[in-house]
């Protein structure tokens, strides 16, 4: 790999080489997870094993926010604070509806509002930008 | 906002790449900076100054002065 002295090239490689180690494990142990299955407290032990790269993926965002440069950092924090928003506001009135009679959804449906959210509002910021 | 970035990077023949490293930031970074679609904070505009030896007003130039 081609050193650089860049602090946001260094960041970004950074960044890209912690999130796919990080990905891979959480892989790994969701594949581990449904193919050999557990039973009992272990099924609660494994579930939570893969937070442990989840928190990892989470620390590598973390960095990279710190260590890139100001208008990354910007459009990095300010599509963070639209998807959070937004899916502040979808869950308040998927509550209310679900006091209607509405059925009760997986909580896994807050976290992938979250991250579409994020994902479209940092394309549209980055556009912005261009 | 306007600003000259442009025209004084061309002045010491550096490309985007260049002025990116040589200030830290990212080459899309610059590009935005040129288009005057990012203003960027006081330290970015202070670095700027520096390394082109300009004034930041003679640099970076407001859309209206009210």
């Amino acid at each position: 790999m081609k050193t650089t002295t860049n602090p946001t090239t260094r960041a970004g490689r950074r960044y890209l080489a912690e999130f796919g180690i990080s990905m891979t494990a959480y892989v790994a142990v969701c594949l581990f997870w449904m193919f050999h299955g557990a039973s009992g407290h272990w099924k609660i032990a494994i579930a939570l094993l893969a937070m442990v790269p989840a928190v990892l993926v989470f620390a590598a965002i973390v960095r990279w926010i710190l260590h890139t440069d100001e208008m990354f950092r910007r459009i990095t924090v300010e599509s963070l604070a639209l998807s959070g928003g937004a899916t502040a506001l979808i869950a308040l009135t998927y509550g209310l509806l679900e006091g209607a009679g509405f059925p009760r959804p997986s909580a896994w449906w807050t976290y992938s509002v979250f991250m579409i959210g994020w994902i479209v509002a940092s394309s549209f910021l980055r556009r912005r930008y261009k | 906002m306007k600003n000259q970035i442009k025209v004084l990077r061309a002045g010491y023949d550096w490309s985007q790449a260049e002025l990116a490293d040589r200030i830290g930031v990212a080459r899309q970074t610059i590009i935005a900076l040129e288009a005057g679609k990012y203003a960027p904070s006081l330290p970015l505009a202070f670095k700027l100054s520096k390394l082109f030896n300009k004034p930041v007003e003679e640099i970076f130039i407001p859309e209206s002065t009210d």
